[in-house]
């Protein structure tokens, strides 16, 4: 880099007066790198691209006015402060003043979050724009294991659970979830709230490991912001639904709570009316005693840590809530589609076998107005009840089978959720491989998209099961009752009913064109569909024919435009290629073996 | 330690010798029952001296004892003490004799010296007055009780006679309480001496020693002081009594507050009200983080079976580099409870967090538009027409790659020159070969003069330059050309400059013609548009590169300036006295008349090849070797207006339809392209240039593709000379 000579009067322009680099900025906050990382993650200072990078290209560069900001930050204050405390602390203990050791520790200033909070996200809209990050972390340290050598203390753990669930409690009761995806990574879920639409993935309710390649306390910094955003938006939530935050429960309850049987059946005694809240509450208090299970089963934990999460129990307990206000949520604010949604399972009485993953579907389940009991102590009814329509399994081994329910898997809870109606069960009963689960993040709209062949089968099922509800005008008495057949028939009419259907689309087509056509009419323009579809079936060849031509075209085109245009449109004809190759090689595959499969029958 | 312990008992041995003696227990003198009066008187002194020689060497024992500080020590110094005691013992049994009792009172007494008077003597009496065992048959009674009998008396005589006789007999003392006689040691003799004279009994003992002073003299004169104790020690602290005040005041007051138990401050209503928050930061923009992508089909847990990769499919992404191999490959898990957990959770979340806060965030403009509306708005082709797209004639029988081709002005005949030496004359319309000459020489350039009644061609051969007479046309055109073509002498040379001649003015008789012969090759032949005047061009000429000459007064001469760069091209203006020269770099345009540089074009490419003037004189293109093809307007700038990159490989030559809308150009690449370039009479109107056909249909040959590109002078058709040996016209 060649310097240029700056005279001593004038100032910097430019870029070099707009960016600093790292290093500077450290060097004019004052403060190591570790804490300037943990600022800009709480700040949510990101590093910025100069035009120009003027210190060279392997730097890293951020505005001068971020730098401005940080510098003013009373954060920045507090960790100095903390940084004095902690060599305090450390030369009591030296001295072996345990008591003012322990008195320094109390006291430790701690860096208050919410003002920051209210500063990035100055409108609700916006912390819940951004809320899928926090809701995927919280989630994920709810389910790791409390290390000491890796800093994750049992507290953390804890509250990020409490939080996870009082999230997933709201969720649940105001029927906001839209869309789950079991997939190899976890299990993702999609709510809908105050029109945004929050993604975040839960990890499988298995042990996660922390690999030696991460580095935890970058995490734990990101965490320190994200615990308490959650809690402000769930206090938010709760609030707009009249609930009281943080859950204020019995003391009865929580002297209950060492015995959980005991709890649930508290929590169901003083639900009576609403089942379904009850339900609600119910699977709140389950997963609770799963929660409790996975600690049990953690060996590395200790007694006393075990007594204190006993202990803790009953203060993150936000199935105890679900009871206190429920008849608050006003039902005709709903939209349509979360009535819709709070419809799905409506006359449906699940129970859960043992190995289905509970935890999520007693979430899933009831967000969607079903109703749900389990295997175990504390369930609300038992496996005998003769009201239980599905029964959920995931391993063939069976006692005895009721001949009143289906037995099917647990992905066809997840499927009927995506689909929005209820599948029809025959591929999903146990001992069966059930058919394929199918995203519902994907948009078929796209040109050249490949659709599989399930999901043309959903499709037609949820066209069939429209109809069922909104008759179309002028469609006959048949036609009605053909969709019901379709439900009851389910896959193995797939074939008619993909024929029914489409007739029926030829039939919706036609009968617009009649309508059209008296509109027509009506206002005097002679009756002349004919003449219009000759004239489009000319224009079709005629386009076939300029088609060829504009081929031609294409590269005298390209010889006019400028380089940079021309680039973008290469890039863009690579990009397309490549998803194409993609599709074409799914297509393929599909290819090949629906080819196995004739020859084999 | 060990060291002190093993000097200890060399420094104790002499005090040991004396230690059994000592040990012997207090021989009793007071009673006189002793026949030995004088001995006996001898035996009191000594007994008394004995006795309170035995309490002052226990006296001086202990200490000593104690100065050997530990028990333990004591204990191992105590063994060694027995070992050297034996074989004191040994020493006595050798000197003396006596048996077994002598060996055993040294025994006690070694016993007894180890530390302790625990070990008892042999009697068992205790301190009693001997005499209440006067008259008894035994002295008293052993450890176990039997009784010890007293040794039978000697005779006075006999007993006076051995005490005469034995020598020692003066150190042998009767102990009455054990009824037995001991001997004295040299040492314990030495010791009573030393007694006698009242001296410390042991002679290493230093009775003065020096005087150590443990008290510090600093300011006082007396080790204590007298001083009364000061008051302030027994009457309460004022200090603390006013500091307890204070405390009692602040907390009174409130200043000081006790340690309560931590409440933690949760959640309160952060966002109250929206309606009243959007006030403006001052801040710069914010740009959220993007969201994460959305997971697809595949990443289910159970997939379509279309979705899941093959085993060799799966192997060759191990080929692949690492960037492009796929992070993620589709399984499927036949039910919810076998889906393991997933191993890379804590990673991709990890590297997330990276991204949120260590990546610049940029807003980009996602272009979401048809591809198709990139490309510029164009008048339809069709519009455009007429112009050459299909090939109609090839004309056939060059032997060699066709350099260059030439149609004459009424467009009914066209000249070609090959490299195999030959130029023909065709018909254009029946493509039949009317004339043939052999020069020889592999043909650089052919070029037909452009007035339509005198058919000459320039032919540039090697170093010379042709001129041709075709034989075409009636009798009189012939006789002029014929004329024009004669030259008086064969020797006649140029009489351009003074100097020497560059050109020499030759009579060709083999082909009824001129030849202009050159001192350096000939590339390019160019006519004036009057047909008097033509230019040649040689890129190694210097200074001479580009030769005009004049046909009718066989006059040559140089151009008066100088030419930066290697000349390639030059070209007349089609209308005016200018001259275009293109170099390599750029192209200088000359004013003929005023014998000036009017302009100075900056190209920008590499290596010009060739150049070519609109029939309107202010626009030219400029081809080259890197496939780029300049349009200039030399009305707007000296740098190209439009820079078109068409071709791959080198341009061989730019063309301009004389009257058509059209330009070409043909490449190497075998291919040549047709162009719709249209120049208005308004000058704020910028050309039109519009990319019209791409004409194929050569093949390639050593390297080489179309050679040659020239427009039919009256009809929108193009011939092409190709290496591939064949001219092709394209028409419309």
């Amino acid at each position: 880099m060649v310097k240029h000579y700056r005279p001593p009067g004038k100032k910097k322009e430019g870029n070099a007066a707009k960016f600093v680099i790292r290093s500077q900025a450290l060097k004019q906050l004052q403060i190591s790198l570790p804490l300037f990382r943990k600022l800009c993650i709480l700040k949510g200072v990101t590093p910025r691209e100069p035009k120009k990078k003027f210190k060279g290209t392997h730097q890293t560069y951020y505005h001068v006015k971020d730098i401005a900001f940080l510098h003013h930050e009373p954060l920045v204050e507090i960790h100095r402060a903390i940084r004095v405390h902690e060599r305090k602390i450390k030369k009591a203990e030296a001295k072996k003043n345990l008591e003012r050791a322990n008195r320094l520790r109390e006291k430790t200033p701690k860096p208050k979050i919410d003002r920051i909070i209210r500063q990035r996200y100055p409108r609700f809209v916006d912390a819940l724009g951004e809320l899928d990050d926090c809701l995927t972390m919280v989630h994920l340290f709810a389910a790791l294991p409390a290390s000491e050598s890796k800093k994750i203390d049992v507290e953390c753990v804890h509250k990020c659970r409490r939080l996870a669930h009082e999230w997933q409690a709201f969720i649940s009761r105001t029927h906001k979830l839209r869309k789950t995806f079991v997939s190899v990574k976890g299990i993702y879920y999609q709510a809908e709230v105050e029109g945004q639409m929050i993604t975040w993935l839960t990890p499988h309710s298995l042990q996660q490991v922390v690999t030696d390649d991460v580095d935890v306390v970058t995490m734990l910094n990101f965490l320190q912001l994200y615990e308490p955003l959650l809690s402000f938006v769930n206090f938010r939530l709760y609030h707009s639904i009249n609930l009281k935050y943080p859950p204020i429960l019995d003391p009865r309850l929580e002297a209950l709570a060492a015995d959980l049987y005991a709890l649930s059946r508290y929590v169901s005694a003083n639900t009576g009316p609403s089942v379904v809240n009850s339900e609600a509450s119910q699977a709140e208090s389950e997963q609770l005693e799963t929660k409790q299970k996975e600690a049990e089963t953690g060996k590395e934990k200790s007694e006393l840590r075990l007594a204190q999460l006993q202990h803790q129990l009953p203060s993150n307990e936000p199935g105890a809530l679900m009871h206190l206000v429920e008849e608050v949520t006003g039902e005709d604010e709903e939209d349509q589609n979360t009535k819709e949604c709070k419809k799905l399972f409506k006359n449906v009485k699940f129970f859960l076998s043992r190995e289905v993953p509970r935890e999520s579907l007693l979430f899933v389940i009831p967000a969607f107005g079903g109703i749900v009991s389990w295997e175990g102590e504390g369930a609300p009814f038992g496996e005998s009840d003769q009201s239980i329509t599905h029964q959920i399994v995931d391993r063939e081994t069976q006692g005895h089978r009721f001949l009143s329910r289906d037995y099917v898997q647990p992905q066809w809870v997840y499927d009927c959720v995506n689909a929005q109606i209820i599948l029809p069960t025959d591929n999903y009963l146990v001992g069966r491989i059930p058919p394929p689960h199918l995203s519902p993040f994907i948009n078929y709209d796209e040109e050249g998209a490949y659709i599989p062949d399930y999901a043309k089968t959903i499709k037609h099922l949820q066209a069939a099961a429209k109809k069922d509800v909104l008759p179309l005008p002028g469609v006959g008495n048949e036609d009605l009752e053909d969709p019901q057949n379709l439900l009851v028939e389910g896959i193995k009419g797939r074939a008619e009913a993909n024929d029914a259907a489409q007739r029926k689309q030829k039939m919706m087509i036609l009968e617009q064109q009649y309508h059209d056509d008296l509109k027509k009419e009506l206002k005097g323009v002679t009756y002349t569909s004919a003449d219009s579809k000759e004239t489009s079936g000319e224009v079709q060849t005629g386009e076939s024919v300029v088609h060829v031509e504009e081929n031609a075209d294409d590269d005298m085109g390209k010889l006019m435009m400028s380089r940079k245009k021309r680039k973008l449109l290469e890039a863009m004809h690579i990009s397309n290629k490549r998803k194409q190759a993609q599709s074409d090689l799914i297509k393929q595959r599909k290819k090949k073996i629906d080819e196995a499969k004739s020859q084999r029958s | 330690m060990k060291g002190k312990k093993k000097t200890m008992p060399k420094n104790d041995l002499p005090e040991e010798a004396p230690i059994p003696f000592e040990k012997v227990p207090s021989p009793s003198v007071s009673d006189s029952d002793s026949d030995y009066e004088d001995s006996s008187a001898d035996d009191d002194e000594s007994s008394v001296s004995l006795d309170s020689l035995s309490e002052s060497e226990l006296e001086d024992a202990s200490p000593e004892n104690g100065s050997s500080s530990d028990l333990e020590a004591a204990e191992t110094e105590s063994l060694e003490a027995a070992e050297t005691e034996s074989s004191l013992d040994e020493d006595i049994v050798n000197g003396e004799g006596s048996g077994s009792e002598g060996s055993d009172l040294h025994q006690q007494g070694a016993e007894s010296d180890s530390s302790e008077d625990e070990v008892a003597p042999r009697n068992t009496i205790g301190d009693v007055p001997l005499k209440w065992y006067a008259d008894e048959p035994h002295i008293g009674y052993d450890i176990k009780g039997k009784k010890i009998k007293k040794k039978e008396k000697q005779d006075k005589l006999d007993s006076f006679l051995a005490n005469v006789d034995d020598s020692k007999n003066w150190r042998k003392i009767y102990d009455e309480y054990n009824d037995e006689v001991v001997e004295l040691t040299k040492d314990e003799i030495k010791l009573v001496r030393r007694l006698l004279k009242n001296q410390a009994p042991h002679s290493d003992f230093d009775p003065y020693p020096d005087y150590v002073d443990w008290y510090k003299w600093e300011d006082s004169k007396h080790p204590l002081s007298n001083a009364p104790e000061p008051k302030r020690r027994f009457i309460p602290s004022k200090w603390e009594a006013k500091k307890v005040v204070e405390y009692v005041r602040a907390i009174r007051k409130g200043t000081i507050t006790f340690d309560k138990p931590k409440e933690e401050d949760g959640p309160y209503l952060l966002w109250g009200d929206d309606s009243g928050s959007t006030e403006k930061s001052n801040h710069l923009a914010y740009i959220p983080a993007p969201k994460q992508k959305l997971p697809g089909h595949d990443e289910s847990y159970n997939p379509p079976l279309e979705y899941i990769p093959t085993q060799e499919e799966i192997n060759s992404y191990q080929l692949m580099f690492e960037e492009d191999r796929p992070k993620f490959i589709p399984k499927r898990f036949t039910s919810m409870r076998s889906i393991p957990a997933y191993e890379n959770a804590m990673k991709e979340s990890f590297e997330r967090c990276l991204d949120l806060y260590l990546c610049p965030r940029v807003r980009k403009k996602r272009l979401n538009i048809d591809p198709e509306a990139l490309k510029p708005k164009l008048p339809s082709r069709k519009e455009l027409k007429p112009y050459p797209t299909t090939c109609y004639i090839e004309y056939k029988g060059h032997e060699d790659a066709v350099t260059s081709i030439s149609v004459e002005a009424s467009g009914q005949w066209m000249a070609s020159g090959s490299s195999d030496g030959t130029v023909r004359v065709w018909e254009v319309e029946t493509g039949r070969c009317l004339r043939q000459w052999d020069v020889g020489e592999a043909v650089s350039c052919v070029s037909w003069n452009p007035l339509p009644d005198m058919h000459i061609l320039a032919v540039s051969v090697g170093q010379d330059v042709l001129l041709l007479n075709t034989c075409l046309g009636d009798e009189e055109l012939q006789n002029r050309i014929k004329e024009l073509l004669w030259i008086d002498s064969s020797t006649a040379s140029d009489d351009s400059g003074d100097k020497a001649p560059s050109v020499s003015w030759l009579k060709d008789d083999k082909h009824m013609g001129l030849r202009l012969r050159h001192f350096k090759t000939v590339t390019a032949v160019e006519w004036h548009r009057k047909g008097d005047y033509f230019s040649t061009v040689m890129p190694t000429g210097e200074s001479r590169a580009v030769l005009i000459h004049q046909l009718s007064k066989k006059l040559t001469q140089k151009l008066p300036f100088k030419l930066r760069g290697l000349a390639v091209r030059s070209t007349f203006h089609p209308s005016r006295s200018i001259f275009f020269v293109c170099t390599k770099k750029s192209v200088r345009v000359y004013d003929l008349l005023k014998t000036k540089v009017i302009k100075k074009l900056d190209t920008g490419l590499r290596e010009a090849s060739s150049i070519a003037v609109h029939p309107g004189g202010d626009n030219l293109i400029v081809g080259s070797k890197e496939g780029k093809m300049c349009w200039f307007d030399m009305d707007l700038s000296s740098k190209p207006y439009k820079i078109l990159k068409c071709h791959p490989k080198d341009i061989n030559n730019v063309i301009f339809h004389r009257s058509y809308p059209l330009f070409a150009s043909c490449s190497d690449d075998c291919t040549a392209y047709v162009f719709h370039g249209m120049v208005y009479s308004d000058l704020n109107q910028n050309p039109l240039i519009v990319p019209l056909e791409i004409l194929r249909g050569h093949t390639s040959s050593n390297g080489r593709g179309i050679l040659d590109c020239k427009f039919h002078p009256r009809q929108p058709w193009l011939f092409t000379a190709g290496a591939d040996k064949l001219i092709k016209l394209y028409c419309h």
